[in-house]
């Protein structure tokens, strides 16, 4: 199964991709975690101005048979929810590293980012997954 | 440590792998969840017509001179309301009214009946009737492993099987059934289904699995597997054995108080306990629950009032036919009226919900 993996983002161990402006970052998860996750029908936002540590369970995302947490990639302020995942959750689906994403933190620690994972290691933590 | 056995395969395991289907362990057979998305293979059976695998069901054939009597003790169905050709709906009941399984069975004589039933309850209900045959002329073939079992569902399904067998649909009607062939392979099919569509269910030797599976692809149905399933009888309000019925819910309780049949002159097991709840009420009562609040109501949830439990969600999900979420839930009974405001506790936080109207939706 081949899963798409962008090589201009950075990726996180569970999953989720962040694409980085600045400080701004972008952030959703990666086209193997919505396959793993089938349909997607609702997502529960964390409250806009909320300040999180790396690692904090940010978001539930719902799919139809399950429920999986968004792990924030960076610690950050939360700027913007994606308010389109209310109406169309599927986006997350259809289109996880595009209309998908799902929120926008301003970076606290720019020395973070280096713990992230470029799509190469990404990649290779999913071929092991799958032996 | 005793063996654990390997999950059994239906014989259309490599077809479904194939197809590229989600595959999972439901009730120790392997079965597709979904080929493609649930929500797309629940759309296609609303709007056209989908083939499900259901070769894990049970299925008996029940044989002998005191079949009809035997079942009449067994079921809490009245089998008077049949006749050759028809099927019904039923639970086998314990004496404390609480529920052995559910099924359909059918006449094709008064001393031959074909049963289908819970892949889960299979060796559970034939120990349940062999158990309760005493001397009477009884016997019970087990065909669940040696038959394939397809339903196919969906407003089209009518037109889309015309083409291809050999009987008039139009002259079956709802829970009736025929022996009839497609491409000369004899094939039992009945009117009957739990999508909330119409459509049909059928049965033949395993040989034909691909053959069969493929013909009805090849109409322009879509392949749709367990999750669709659970959420196509989700919005018919149909009951899932383990949710709302089983060895601790009896069928009044779950709003199924319609199969309990006076029966008079005729004993069956369950019958005194379940006729005084018919007349009396019970204190719990299953209901359908939609939410205020933004969420999506799953089974096991604990239903408040007032910062009081009063129940607990039976079944829950997302409804992709009116896109928001339904579910069941079994409560107090004083708090069961329509339009009851509620609160559903969902991950620690408690949410708004209230009670409505079931079904969610019907086009039979």
């Amino acid at each position: 199964m081949e899963y798409e993996i962008p090589e201009d983002l950075k990726y996180t161990e569970t999953h989720e991709w962040i694409k980085i402006d600045g400080d701004v970052g972008t952030i959703g998860i990666t086209d193997y975690a919505q396959h793993q996750l089938g349909d997607i029908v609702f997502v529960e936002f964390p409250d806009i101005g909320v300040v999180f540590e790396k690692g904090s369970n940010v978001c539930e995302i719902e799919s139809v048979k399950a429920v999986g947490d968004l792990i924030l990639p960076l610690s950050g302020e939360i700027i913007e929810i994606n308010e389109r995942l209310e109406e169309s959750p599927g986006l997350i689906n259809s289109s996880p590293y595009n209309e998908g994403w799902i929120i926008k933190i301003k970076i606290n620690h720019q020395n973070e980012i280096k713990t992230l994972l470029t799509s190469e290691q990404y990649k290779n933590i999913l071929e092991r997954e799958s032996n | 440590m005793y063996p654990i056995s390997e999950p059994k395969k239906t014989p259309l395991y490599d077809v479904h792998v194939k197809l590229g289907a989600k595959m999972v362990n439901f009730a120790g057979f392997l079965m597709p969840v979904q080929y493609e998305s649930i929500i797309k293979e629940h759309e296609a059976v609303r709007t056209s017509a989908g083939v499900f695998d259901i070769s894990h069901m049970g299925e008996f054939l029940l044989e002998g001179e005191d079949v009809f009597d035997f079942l009449q003790y067994m079921m809490i169905n009245d089998l008077n309301l049949l006749e050759p050709l028809k099927g019904q709906y039923s639970c086998m009941c314990y004496e404390n009214g609480t529920v052995v399984d559910d099924m359909v069975y059918y006449e094709e004589k008064p001393n031959r009946f074909r049963m289908i039933v819970n892949a889960a309850n299979i060796e559970k209900d034939l120990k349940w009737l062999n158990d309760h045959i005493g001397d009477r002329d009884v016997k019970i073939t087990n065909l669940s492993s040696s038959r394939c079992r397809l339903a196919f569902q969906g407003p089209k399904s009518d037109e889309m099987l015309q083409k291809i067998v050999d009987v008039n649909l139009g002259e079956i009607n709802r829970f009736y059934f025929r022996h009839c062939h497609i491409k000369e392979i004899p094939i039992f099919l009945a009117r009957t289904g739990y999508t909330g569509e119409r459509g049909f269910e059928m049965s033949f030797d395993n040989e034909h699995a691909e053959t069969v599976w493929q013909e009805l692809l090849d109409l322009g149905a879509k392949p749709a597997g367990l999750g669709a399933r659970d959420s196509l009888r989700l919005e018919a309000c149909y009951s899932l054995y383990g949710h709302e019925i089983s060895d601790s819910i009896t069928p009044v309780e779950a709003g199924l108080s319609w199969l309990v049949k006076p029966k008079e002159g005729i004993d069956y097991i369950g019958k005194e306990v379940l006729l005084k709840q018919k007349e009396e009420g019970t204190e719990r009562i299953l209901v359908g629950l939609n939410l205020l609040d933004r969420g999506i109501i799953r089974e096991n949830y604990k239903i408040f009032k007032d910062g009081k439990e009063i129940g607990y969600v039976t079944s829950g999900g997302y409804s992709p036919t009116l896109k928001k979420t339904i579910g069941l839930g079994l409560i107090k009974t004083e708090f069961s009226q329509v339009g009851t405001k509620i609160d559903i506790e969902i991950r620690n936080k408690l949410l708004k919900g209230v009670i409505v109207p079931i079904p969610f939706y019907r086009n039979v």
